[in-house]
């Protein structure tokens, strides 16, 4: 406030400057898309070098973003994107937010998510395969922001610098790493399903598949995988379901991956469908963005099936 | 009622707030329980009537606006100083930041759009102001049809200028078919006059691009913080005075109901024995005269008539207005060719559909939906005025829609039906209410091979597309 009063006088006397400076910020501001205020700080504190204020804005952008992200630092975010990504086998889910969905649909954001999906991948990748068909690992935000992102940086930074553009808050929520046998596919579906950005889906819900076949047959298992992947989202089957669980009397309201009608097809339950086809599901994993996880990120339905291998 | 249910959904984040809480900080907690009391107390005497309630005087015409903009950029503080400002001039109720800003509470009561509405009128009009914080809610919105948007004020701070997200507000704004737009820059007491006029140019230059009038655009720059402060008129209230002139002028006031041609959606239809065949409705829209002529369309049929008489409540009127219900005894006409689920018009004003393309809200399971997604080629019931009739329903830039969700849903209906654009329906499966709808735009009539391909079973879809794939 006080800054601007002086400088408003110092342009009054100055008027000859004016016209040199006034494009001066505004090509500044342009070039780097940082804010006004900071702009106009860098040139001043510069002497109009606009070299040297552009260097110097870069190099402020992450003290600029971590003070920006800690002054919002409490405001809720509900909205977001849940990315996934698979390579091979390995896989990873996670859940970015932030407060408006506004946010969630721009460019800067998504590419946040994609970031933070291949950090967890490239991390999934170190972790040693302990034992049987699949070995789970997940993440809370505090071990997510200290993971390395594929540019060197830190995850946290790299949300600092995105708070800073985008002038809300931001956080990373979970993450859940997959990693399976070679006999294993993995599959992942985002829903809505439009955002795929090199290999990573983004959505408003994302899921994992993890499916094997067990009999010899000719099957699609890309397609088949993709779509039961698609019946995990849209359907939110609590457990995959053993022969011992017995079908809910109301179809609707069945929770059982296994006696669920399936998606693409409501004449059929999933386990009918996986009969067919010679495939068994070893385990899959949902995330909804903005879910309420009080009700146990921590006991997961995948356990129980583990144990039954 | 409304208090009880409030209670019942604000106990669960509560709880949750409990859990985290240290007992030191208890203290604090049940002073906030006390704030969220009061305001469940404010909320309820919004809502019910009271007998000693001012009556809504219909002097002026009344037009809808909204703000959007960035969460810090003073939406709510501009609406706050709007009403302050106004209500110095005794033509609004001033309303504190705190009370529009309802957000939290709203969310707390887990209500399905987070709208604020707030009322306030100019020397020339009435304006409904809305504000919602997120793009779902504009759709939502949009949908329910609370409030159709007729204009918006667009909110941005000088000292940030335009966020990357701002090219999202805009989008939005086209979306939900507001295509008045007056940007009002907030915040100038914290910037210098080259600031504001740079971020001026910026906005210009994206509503340009955003295929808005950008260069005709009225900007207005101030300070909604010192209007609500009452300090420095410059650039406190002496805008928001300039802002509400240009909302006054740049956004015109939405036809009437009563200026359209009129509509009448048939209820029952009777035939009096020497008389001739009379139809009952609400009248939509329009005024009706003896003596008029008018045209029923519908299931596929269209003919024309001429009303001989109207009459309400076993009383003659010689002229009926939109919301009047009444009975209209039409000419030449039997009995049997008139049906519920036709409407009487103004002859030429609408026309039957069968295939349009809208915007759809699917209910979540906890407001009675299904839990069910929605996918392409299912079939549902729509209703919408007084008919309803089976369609299909394509889902077109998505695999399906999760409960709770908005999207763009094509519809193919059995039959052609009068649909136009704007028209609100509700998408049904058996018992169930699965969503509702808003027309946004009527596609080209099927033809009769796509007609009978609305009945075919998945088997033989599957095979005609796998047909039509393989041609290709």
């Amino acid at each position: 406030m006080m800054f601007s009063k002086a400088f408003a006088r110092y342009l009054h006397l100055n008027s000859s400057c004016w016209a040199s400076e006034k494009s001066l910020l505004a090509s500044l501001r342009k070039k780097t898309g940082y804010t006004f205020t900071n702009c106009k700080k860098a040139l001043e504190m510069h002497s109009n070098d606009l070299v040297k204020a552009e260097s110097w804005l870069h190099q402020q952008a992450q003290a600029l973003g971590w003070s920006k992200a800690t002054k919002l630092e409490g405001r809720n975010t509900s909205q977001g994107l849940v990315a996934v990504a698979v390579n091979k086998t390995d896989a990873a889910i996670v859940e970015v937010n932030c407060e408006t969905d506004f946010v969630a649909r721009n460019k800067a954001f998504q590419e946040m998510a994609e970031a933070a999906a291949k950090a967890c991948l490239k991390y999934a990748e170190k972790q040693p395969h302990l034992r049987g068909p699949l070995t789970k690992i997940g993440l809370d935000s505090d071990q997510l922001s200290h993971l390395p992102t594929t540019s060197g940086k830190l995850l946290s930074d790299e949300l600092a610098l995105m708070i800073g553009s985008l002038g809300e808050n931001a956080s990373l929520r979970r993450a859940l790493c997959l990693k399976v046998d070679t006999n294993v596919h993995l599959s992942a579906y985002a829903h809505p399903s439009g955002t795929e950005r090199d290999n990573v889906f983004l959505g408003k819900f994302g899921g994992l598949v993890a499916i094997r076949q067990k009999e010899p047959k000719d099957v699609d298992i890309q397609a088949l995988g993709r779509n039961l992947c698609q019946h995990v989202v849209g359907m939110d089957p609590k457990k995959v379901g053993t022969s011992f669980d017995k079908p809910n009397a109301n179809p609707d309201d069945e929770t059982c991956l296994i006696h669920q009608e399936y998606i693409n097809d409501n004449n059929a339950t999933v386990q009918e469908v996986l009969e067919q086809h010679g495939i068994e599901v070893i385990d899959f994993k949902r995330f909804e963005c903005g879910e309420d996880l009080c009700k146990g990120f921590s006991e997961q339905p995948l356990a129980a099936v583990e144990t039954c291998q | 009622m409304a208090s009880l249910i409030f209670a019942r959904s604000s106990l669960l984040p509560l709880v949750r707030t409990l859990k985290n809480t240290t007992t030191a900080e208890l203290i604090t907690l049940r002073n906030k329980s006390a704030i969220i009391q009061c305001l469940a107390l404010q909320n309820n005497q919004n809502r019910f009537y009271a007998t000693e309630k001012k009556v809504y005087q219909r002097v002026k015409p009344h037009c809808n606006v909204g703000t959007i903009g960035h969460v810090d950029h003073g939406k709510t503080t501009l609406t706050a100083a709007i009403t302050k400002v106004l209500s110095d001039q005794k033509l609004a109720e001033a309303k504190k930041y705190a009370d529009i800003d309802n957000a939290p509470e709203e969310k707390a009561r887990g209500i399905t759009i987070n709208v604020a509405h707030i009322e306030y009128q100019t020397e020339n009009r009435h304006y409904g102001h809305t504000d919602c914080p997120g793009h779902a809610d504009y759709i939502k919105n949009m949908i329910t049809g609370a409030a159709q948007m007729d204009g918006a004020i667009l909110v941005v701070a000088a000292t940030d200028g335009v966020m990357p997200q701002t090219r999202e507000h805009l989008l939005l704004a086209k979306q939900i078919g507001v295509n008045h737009i007056v940007v009002f820059i907030n915040k100038v007491d914290a910037a210098d006059s080259e600031m504001v006029e740079l971020v001026e140019m910026e906005i210009r230059e994206l509503m340009t691009e955003m295929g808005f009038d950008g260069d005709n655009v009225p900007v207005i720059c101030g300070s909604a913080l010192c209007a609500l402060d009452g300090k420095e008129p410059e650039i406190g209230s002496k805008p928001i005075l300039k802002l509400l002139e240009e909302v006054d002028k740049h956004i015109p006031t939405p036809v009437r109901d009563l200026d359209k041609p009129f509509l009448l959606p048939v209820e029952h239809v009777y035939s009096i024995p020497g008389r001739g065949t009379v139809v009952t409705g609400r009248l939509e829209r329009g005024v009706v005269k003896k003596g008029t002529d008018c045209e029923f369309v519908g299931y596929s049929k269209t003919f024309k008539s001429t009303i001989s008489g109207i009459e309400m409540f076993h009383q003659i009127l010689d002229e009926a207005q939109a919301g009047d219900q009444l009975g209209a005894l039409v000419r030449g006409v039997k009995r049997d060719d008139v049906r519920r689920g036709m409407v009487m018009c103004k002859p030429g004003s609408v026309k039957s559909i069968d295939h349009i393309e809208s915007q759809v809200y699917i209910l979540s399971k906890e407001e009675g939906g299904r839990s069910k997604p929605i996918t392409s080629y299912v079939q549902l019931q729509m209703f919408s005025r007084t008919w309803d009739c089976s369609c299909q329903v394509i889902v077109p830039d998505k695999e399906m829609i999760m409960p709770g969700e908005d999207s763009k849903l094509v519809l193919k209906m059995m039959r052609p039906m009068v649909l136009e654009q704007g028209q609100r329906f509700t998408l049904r499966d058996g018992s169930i209410t699965l969503g509702t709808g808003v027309v946004t735009k009527v596609l080209r009539q099927l033809t009769e091979s796509e007609r009978i391909e609305l009945t075919e079973g998945k088997k033989a879809r599957d095979k005609r597309l796998a047909a039509a794939a393989e041609s290709k």
